[in-house]
């Protein structure tokens, strides 16, 4: 019997991981069908078959049963005498399902009722049943086992010595003398059998208390024998040191001892067999010795037969009782066990060397120790370095033993979708991609149930009928992929499929229906905010609950699991294409890197996982960066409106601010955040790039407000749905923290996800960021409304967006100049600038750099004396030339709304009114052909030589009549001939009409009624434009529009307004030369 | 703290560690006492109930810092130099109530606990063992465990 827990708790963990194996072995045996992998085959029989001797030691009979008979199919399918075909793998897997719950809860797996397990196993092996594979058969055969001198032992189940000489066992019939062998020798017969058991398997044991005799006869009995049919791998010569008896009282059982029982005889009593040589007659027998007392128990422990009159029955039944034995004990011995605690494998590499880090800290210490106590400056700091750099090591070593593959519960995905698959009548194949990827073992344990329900989701509601598939010209067979990678130090889990996607105008009406939202709402929605709309609470897509999937509990329940890890969901949708559900979480929970912010005197933790990107806005812009809409405050960051929340009102600090000049602190007396002044936004990530702006300005400005303690800092975080912004004081750095639980009193403050401790030693909270988000009710309602602001805020996208740099010339003049040619911006002493005839130029790297003003090209005041002057270096036609601009030199992102008459002049392409200055938009090729024009003489010539020999004919598709007229313009100087377009739609009529004269097409992307994406793919499609080339010209070009334009066959991507690049593509597409 | 439990040995004889709030002496057996302290550093927990004066770091563990005054329906414990956070150990926390200032050890029979009154001062007598009369002053014997339900 199995001496401890652990032993137990071993068997469960070694038998789990063999079912773990087992689950995809028997699917990809499935896929094989009558190819049988021997190999593969073989693995599950032996998995199967340790599952059952090891349950077979451990007295876990139910689990013994269900494998064995699991074991007697895999044999079939062995022998190839059954065809693994789905319905006999169902039952197998059904099968393994059981005996995964038997070792769950191996306490009461032997109360367990698998008879229709053993039911649907019998009745699978039904069509080709071997003879000896019927078990109930087997136990009714019986065998005699018959010793040299003619003794027998009787009725012994046939099967059980087959089975344990096919495991290669030697059978042993011992013959133990309860008063010499065990009672002298200070032993029980328990801990003897006991002991036998940790070597082999007791097939059968008995006692012949008949020898025993009775109270009233006189002499002491000679020999009282417990026979022991017992099945071991040791071999014979070594069975005398293991038995700790003669010999001679040990016999090999070979198969020539085998006899088949009497069946006419069951009665035949089961002390036929003499006790050996010393056998007693009965009526010698007397009463036992005094230490005879354990007498009683070993027959109750092996439930021999009653002594005197054995009933006939008990003889039949013999060969079951030592199994009924087993499982009285086993309940027992278990229940001692109680609740084994979980346990880990870890690789030894691994624990190496934790024990070698855990070596170099004890001498790290003593360095430390050694360097404090003498002052050692140097040394201590040497020490601490050392000690720093282990203790990074060794917390990366710990965490490595936490980490196990996701395979562990990726894998039993091909299983889930196997099984729906089936019952749903779909064809699905499923992909796994990045198995070996390691995730802390308790996130993976938590991921495992929304990922169930996201994989169940697609196979039910993703993946259509292959009748459906086909319908719609895909392939009837659906594919569902899991992806895991590592990406920023977080774990990335992709799950798509291929099916139909989710439809926004379904779901917005379901959501409508089920008044979560109000249709006022999802007009004002994005389609992306309406696909978000599943993960609502209370919503649920599917028209009828399944049995697959849909139990009312949703997507938001999932949302909810994957925050509380600290994680993300993400969600994107082609109807009829597919959807992509990516989830990106913590590599584990108990270290995270965290950003340091501060509000008031206290710090706190915002979760690297939430933060998207940090900002400051100076105090100059801040009255025109944040901007008002109901009571909230937002900011336009990148075209998108980001709401703010500010942690101090949130919290309920009061605000101080820090007086640079004493060091004092004082409450903040501003209400709100926009009750400051002025624009611009630099992102922070930069800390140096913006700090000298503010030096510049701490040092011009006497107003308190231009301080630079007044800047706005910004925290851009999101979690699942929320996206905002949260004002702190102060940005820190960011550091590695340990999460450390908080008490009982501080469970009800939900705006905390734990606190942490500091180098310094005092305690900062973490917050958490979908927790506050609530709290402010940026909840749904306002979340949608939120939405519904992206949504405005989209429309404004879609126009033209352009990102320019923004400066005077005069203290009143405001400019413009288009950023994407700006080089950089300079500033040089105006000392050191050289005039040359009528020129100006400063030495610059080894060269002399050309300088202009506005002034020499349009008519605008001319620069103001300075000592120093800012240059904005602009390169045009592969030279650089510089633009002396008076400050501040600023970039930002407009609208662009340009009116083209008022204003216009030679190098001015027109106005437009930013930031509530009417400025004026410098054409920069404009500026250096009047200032250069030998520059442009190759174009003039082209243009020439293109007017000779046939002209070239571009379709330039463009909403925006500003973009429209100087592209064009571009072009036309360059000898080209344009049709124009005010959109997609108009473009496309054009085409058709026209398609012999045109000879390239250039588009803008984003324009009304029809976009360049389906322009491109319109054009693409149809055999009769396909050879055109497209150009797309966009103001910004980010990774996704260029893989989207790839997609429908756009060739060249080229900014607006960068006029050299855009003809150089033009011409080589044209295979022009220049 | 270095009071340990010499008479323990006698089961009758309780050791109480007394300390000053809102006026009232009370008193907590000092088997519960894990130590005292005086932790000035202590972070405040915005948006926490009124009586959590804050958390602090005891060795790598985060304590609630409970402000007995407040929690007891006194006045707020007013900051002074005689301030001590008393750690105990209530329901496998560590947890501090921070008090005006701390008193002495008091040894007592079992005995002279009285039952409480329904209050003492101000204070609900249900936060009460007992009350324990010494030869000058009446010791409200506080039940850890009731003071620290939330």
């Amino acid at each position: 019997m199995f001496e401890d827990d652990e032993t137990l708790q071993m068997y469960i963990e070694e038998s789990l991981e063999h079912l773990s194996d087992i689950e995809s072995d028997l699917l990809t045996i499935e896929e094989a069908g009558k190819n049988i992998d021997l190999d593969l085959v073989n693995n599950v029989f032996r998995a199967a078959h340790s599952i059952k001797g090891g349950a077979g030691f451990m007295g876990l009979t139910t689990i013994k049963e269900l494998a064995h008979h699991l074991e007697n199919v895999l044999g079939l399918i062995r022998n190839q005498e059954l065809t693994p075909d789905s319905n006999r793998i169902s039952v197998l897997l059904k099968g393994f399902d059981e005996l995964e719950t038997l070792l769950n809860n191996i306490q009461t797996s032997n109360e367990a009722d698998i008879s229709h397990h053993i039911q649907a196993l019998e009745k699978s092996t039904h069509s080709s049943v071997p003879e000896d594979s019927s078990v109930p058969e087997e136990k009714q055969e019986m065998v005699d086992i018959v010793l040299s001198d003619g003794r027998k032992f009787q009725q012994i189940s046939m099967h059980e010595i087959t089975r344990s000489t096919a495991e290669g066992k030697n059978l042993f019939l011992v013959e133990y003398d309860l008063i010499n062998d065990i009672h002298r020798k200070g032993k029980n017969p328990i801990d003897v059998l006991r002991s036998l058991q940790k070597t082999g398997t007791i097939i059968d044991a008995r006692t012949d208390c008949d020898c025993a005799g009775t109270l009233d006869q006189n002499s002491a009995p000679v020999r009282i024998p417990l026979q022991v049919l017992f099945a071991s791998i040791i071999e014979y010569d070594m069975a005398e040191t293991l038995f700790d008896i003669s010999d001679r009282y040990i016999h090999a059982v070979t198969d020539e001892m085998l006899v088949l029982s009497d069946a006419a005889r069951p009665g035949a009593h089961l002390a036929a067999m003499p006790a050996g040589e010393a056998a007693v007659p009965r009526e010698q027998t007397a009463a036992p010795a005094p230490g005879e007392t354990n007498a009683p128990e070993s027959v109750s422990f092996v439930k021999s037969p009653a002594p005197e009159n054995i009933p006939a029955a008990a003889a039949s039944t013999a060969a079951e009782q030592p199994s009924a034995t087993k499982t009285g004990k086993s309940e027992n011995e278990i229940q001692l066990g109680q609740k084994p605690q979980s346990s880990l494998r870890v690789n030894v590499g691994l624990l190496d060397t934790l024990m070698n880090l855990a070596g170099e800290l004890v001498l790290g210490r003593n360095q430390l120790l050694q360097g404090v106590n003498s002052a050692n400056t140097k040394a201590t700091e040497l020490s601490s370095q050392r000690i720093d750099m282990i203790t990074s090591e060794l917390q990366e070593a710990i965490m490595r033993t936490r980490m196990q593959p996701i395979a562990n519960i990726l894998n039993k995905f091909s299983r889930v979708v196997r099984d729906m698959s089936h019952q749903l009548g779909k064809s699905i194949e499923l992909q796994i991609i990045g198995k070996e990827v390691e995730l802390d073992k308790t996130i993976l344990e938590a991921i495992n149930d929304p990922l169930t329900h996201l994989v169940r989701n697609s196979v039910d509601h993703g993946i259509e009928t292959p009748m459906e598939r086909e319908q719609m010209g895909k392939d009837a067979t659906g594919t569902i992929t899991l992806k895991a990678f590592h990406d920023a130090g977080q774990v990335n889990l992709i799950i798509s499929d291929d099916g139909r996607g989710l439809v926004p105008e379904k779901i917005a009406k379901a959501a409508i229906g089920k008044g979560l939202v109000t249709d006022q709402q999802v007009e004002e929605m994005s389609e992306k905010a309406k696909m978000e709309l599943i993960f609502l609470p209370g919503f649920s897509t599917a028209r009828e609950v399944t049995d697959v999937s849909g139990r009312g509990v949703g997507m938001d329940v999932v949302v909810t699991n994957i925050q509380s890890l600290g994680g993300i969901i993400e969600l994107d949708s082609t109807p009829g294409q597919g959807t992509d559900i990516q989830i990106k979480l913590p590599l584990t929970l108990a270290i995270i890197p965290s950003q340091i912010t501060s509000v008031g005197k206290e710090r706190y933790a915002l979760p690297q996982v939430n933060l998207k990107e940090l900002l400051r806005i100076p105090a100059a812009q801040v009255k025109d960066k944040i901007e008002k809409v109901g009571d909230a405050a937002v900011v336009r960051l990148r075209g998108e409106l980001l709401p703010l929340l500010n942690l101090s009102q949130m919290l309920g600090i009061e605000k101080t601010f820090v007086d640079s000049e004493t060091g004092e602190e004082h409450n903040d007396r501003r209400k709100s955040l926009a009750d400051r002044r002025s624009k611009k936004l630099l992102p922070a990530e930069d800390p140096a790039g913006s700090a000298p702006v503010e030096e510049h300005e701490e040092r011009s400005g006497k107003d308190r407000r231009y301080r630079a303690s007044s800047a706005m800092n910004i925290a851009v975080v999101s979690a699942g749905a929320f996206k905002y912004g949260l004002v702190v004081d102060q940005l820190h750095d960011s550091e590695e923290i340990v999460v450390k639980p908080v008490g009982r009193h501080l469970k009800k403050c939900t705006a905390y996800a734990g606190a942490t401790i500091m180098g310094d030693g005092k305690v900062a909270l973490i917050l958490d960021i979908s927790n506050l988000a609530q709290m402010a009710e940026l909840a749904t309602v306002s979340e949608v409304g939120q939405m519904a602001l992206t949504a405005e805020d989209e429309t404004e996208t879609n126009r033209d967006r352009a990102a320019l740099l923004t400066f005077k010339n005069s203290d009143t003049g405001h400019f413009a100049a288009p950023l994407n040619l700006v080089e950089r911006i300079e500033r040089i002493k105006t000392a050191d600038i050289e005039r040359i005839g009528d020129r100006k130029v400063v030495q610059y790297r080894g060269g002399s750099l050309p300088l202009y003003e506005l002034s020499q090209v349009a008519d605008v005041d001319s620069l103001p004396e300075k000592e120093q002057q800012e240059v904005v270096v602009f390169k045009v036609k592969n030279q650089e030339l510089g633009l002396m601009v008076t400050p501040p030199v600023e970039t930002m992102e407009v609208v662009l709304n340009v009116d083209e008459t008022t204003l216009k002049q030679p190098a001015i392409s027109g106005s437009m009114v930013i930031n509530g200055h009417t400025t004026l938009l410098v054409d920069i090729f404009e500026m250096v052909k009047i200032l250069n024009p030998d520059w442009f003489a190759r174009e003039a010539l082209a243009a020439a030589d293109m007017a000779e020999n046939g002209e070239k004919i571009l379709l330039f598709a463009e909403d925006s009549a500003f973009f429209r007229n100087q592209v064009k313009k571009y072009m036309e100087e360059d000898g080209f001939k344009i049709i124009e377009a005010e959109d997609g739609l108009i473009a496309w009529e054009l085409l058709k009409e026209r398609v012999d004269e045109i000879d390239l097409v250039v588009t803008d992307l984003e324009m009304p009624n029809m976009d360049g994406f389906e322009l491109t793919r319109r054009i693409k499609n149809d055999p009769q434009f396909s050879h055109l080339k497209v150009i797309a010209l966009t103001s910004l070009a980010s990774e996704a529009h260029i893989e989207k334009g790839n997609s429908v066959g756009i060739d060249e991507y080229e900014i607006k307004l960068d006029r050299e690049k855009l003809m150089t593509v033009i011409r080589r597409h044209l295979h022009l030369s220049r | 703290m270095a009071h340990a439990t010499t008479q323990d040995t006698t089961v009758e004889t309780i050791e109480f560690s007394t300390f000053y709030v809102g006026g009232a002496l009370c008193g907590i057996n000092i088997l519960h006492i894990q130590e005292i302290n005086k932790n000035a550093d202590i972070t405040q927990v915005p948006q926490a109930a009124e009586y959590v004066k804050g958390i602090l770091n005891l060795r790598g563990r985060i304590v609630t810092i409970i402000d007995l005054g407040a929690k007891l329906g006194l006045e707020p414990v007013a900051e002074t130099k005689d301030n001590r956070n008393i750690i105990v150990n209530s329901e496998d926390e560590h947890i501090g109530l921070l008090v005006d200032a701390i008193s002495d050890v008091v040894p007592a029979s079992r005995d002279a606990i009285e039952p409480s009154p329904s209050n003492i001062g101000s204070i609900k007598g249900r936060f009460f063992t007992g009350v324990l009369k010494t030869e000058k002053q009446l010791i409200g014997i506080l039940d850890i465990d009731e003071v620290l339900k939330e």
